[in-house]
């Protein structure tokens, strides 16, 4: 089956100067759950940001459904409105991503762009908005939303405009463990209703919960291993060296335990030392 | 949660894109906001790099660079001969090969600005209307001489000699005056400079203020960045200049607000490490050898462009 989104040999320095990817090659199967993982400045977030052509590589080329997606293509009218309609991003910053005076109007937004009548837009944004139970924000500012309200909204805003590929970057960051917990079952029913979804993240809990693929990259900004998240989670060994678990030592009385340790899945004792 | 999700997000949308015309939209708001953001960001990394390369001035303490740019600025100002102000220029740009810049694009920077500054302005005083002497270039003639108001108007009016001298002695002036500090600027990174700026006596807290604003100037370049890269995610169509002018204003609102926090949680930040109003600014190293000698050869150099 022809992947939906597929990035052959994509390298990307930062101001032509900071490395953030080199030669990075990943395909996305269509209703797949994807997950680009990593640790700090490993290159996820341009990863994602190239996926959703919002800067463009050095080097090497994008294709969403076998179209080369380029800034040029981008430049196309026509192609810029199948693209935009049908890959979403979830920015890490909500803050960032909420831009309009009120929730009503930032789910609007995207649908308007699209040409759909505005009593449909409407419909759609009511819709959203009771799956996400938001209901009651429609009429607030963004900057009066608690974190995982802005969060939700972010989602919505995505949403109406009914796109076919959801990114995600660092999805669950800096929220508490309810809303990390919605936000899991929400990616896992989206999947399930035919979206493809990718999200960049290092937190491994959220990877083994959506059972998703996985591209680990390491730090010298390079695909290390492609793989099921169930093959590339009992990798101890290729976790550690991408420092995405790390080595503990604790003791219990005057005995000494060295284990792999990171904040999901690890708590392996390996040796003990008297 | 399957079961709450709307029918719309159900329905499935056609695979391919079908039909593409030629209808094609220039560089939008975004695009362009973005390279300019893009520029600012990378001028800093340009700043950074330059001065951290192993060329001559940049061994040296950066109080010892700025003595030798106030200094020379001086020695700019106070020569009068083309001749000393071109021995200057010719010191500046040795100064400037040995300190690894790159020639070409450094200057380009002098010349625009000294052609501009320097050149332009000075370009009317050639005249024989503001600087009398000998005509050596024609430029028009009035039937005959007027003069009104205290003023006199020759009936050939052109270039003198004695004009076009001030006018290439303001225009060098200009260009060494830039290229010197240009020179100094690019070859110190910049927290070293603002350090440097306490031989001046400038006050602590003005170059606390000025150390502050360079970096978040950075940091909000990035959100800036961030920004348009968020707008241009949900852009599928190209959008009229009131709609773009409508996001740049909220835009800029929203950087305001984040501006306020971020002032009010550097402060707490500072408190928390031991801030009282009183500033106490890290100064700078002991002079090195290397710079008593560079003092000594700057000086020597001054001395001969006094005697030239």
């Amino acid at each position: 089956m022809r992947p939906i989104l597929k990035i052959e040999n994509v390298s990307y320095r930062y101001y032509d100067r900071i490395p953030a990817l080199t030669d990075v090659s990943i395909e996305v199967g269509a209703g797949d759950q994807f997950a680009v993982i990593g640790a700090n400045g490993s290159g996820k977030s341009t990863l994602l940001q190239i996926m959703g052509g919002l800067i463009h590589p050095a080097d090497g080329t994008v294709y969403f459904k076998g179209d080369a997606v380029s800034e040029k293509a981008l430049h196309n009218k026509d192609f810029l409105r199948y693209f935009r309609s049908s890959v979403g991003y979830v920015f890490q910053d909500s803050d960032i991503q909420l831009f309009c005076p009120t929730v009503l109007d930032e789910l609007l937004y995207g649908p308007l762009q699209l040409d759909i009548k505005e009593t449909e837009a409407l419909d759609r944004a009511f819709q959203v908005m009771k799956m996400l139970n938001i209901e009651g924000l429609k009429d607030r500012p963004s900057y009066m939303l608690s974190g995982g309200e802005k969060k939700r909204v972010a989602i919505a805003s995505v949403l109406t405009m009914n796109p076919e590929v959801m990114l995600f970057d660092e999805p669950t960051n800096g929220l508490d463990p309810r809303t990390q917990c919605f936000l899991m079952e929400l990616l896992v029913a989206l999947n399930e209703a035919g979206k493809t979804i990718v999200i960049a993240t290092h937190d491994l809990s959220l990877v083994g919960e959506l059972r998703a693929q996985v591209a680990v990259l390491s730090e010298n900004h390079c695909i290390e291993k492609c793989g099921s998240s169930h093959d590339i989670l009992k990798d101890d060994a290729l976790l550690l060296k991408v420092n995405l678990i790390h080595e503990h030592i604790h003791f219990h009385g005057k005995t000494a335990h060295t284990h792999l340790h990171s904040h999901y899945l690890f708590h392996q004792h390996k040796g003990q030392v008297d | 949660m399957i079961n709450k999700i709307p029918s719309f997000l159900l329905e499935k949308r056609s695979s391919v894109m079908t039909t593409q015309s030629d209808a094609a939209i220039g560089s939008s708001f975004v695009d362009k906001g973005l390279n300019y953001i893009a520029a600012i960001i990378k001028a800093g990394y340009d700043q950074w790099e330059l001065a951290s390369q192993k060329g001559l001035l940049q061994k040296f303490d950066p109080r010892v660079k700025i003595l030798f740019l106030l200094f020379f600025i001086g020695l700019i100002s106070f020569k009068q001969t083309i001749f000393a102000e071109s021995a200057l220029g010719a010191f500046i740009f040795v100064l400037a090969a040995l300190s690894k810049l790159n020639i070409a694009s450094f200057y380009k920077r002098v010349f625009f600005l000294g052609f501009f500054f320097g050149f332009l302005v000075a370009l009317p005083s050639s005249l024989n209307i503001i600087t009398r002497g000998e005509v050596i270039f024609h430029v028009f003639e009035f039937p005959k001489a007027y003069d009104f108001w205290g003023y006199h108007l020759p009936m050939q009016v052109g270039m003198t000699r004695q004009g076009i001298a001030g006018v290439m002695m303001l225009t060098l002036r200009v260009s060494n005056s830039v290229a010197l500090s240009l020179l100094v600027i690019s070859t110190t990174p910049f927290h070293d400079l603002v350090k440097a700026l306490k031989v001046l006596r400038v006050p602590d807290v003005f170059l606390l203020i000025l150390t502050l604003t360079y970096k978040y100037i950075f940091i909000f370049a990035k959100t800036v960045e961030s920004l348009y890269l968020a707008k241009k995610g949900r852009l599928a169509r190209r959008t009229s200049g009131a709609d773009g002018r409508k996001w740049v204003a909220g835009r800029m609102a929203f950087i305001f607000r984040k501006t306020q926090m971020r002032c009010e949680d550097v402060f707490s930040a500072m408190q928390a490490r031991g801030f009282s109003d009183d500033v106490r600014f890290y100064g700078c190293r002991i002079l090195e050898s290397r710079d008593l000698v560079f003092v000594s050869v700057i000086g020597l150099a001054g001395l001969v462009v006094i005697f030239l």
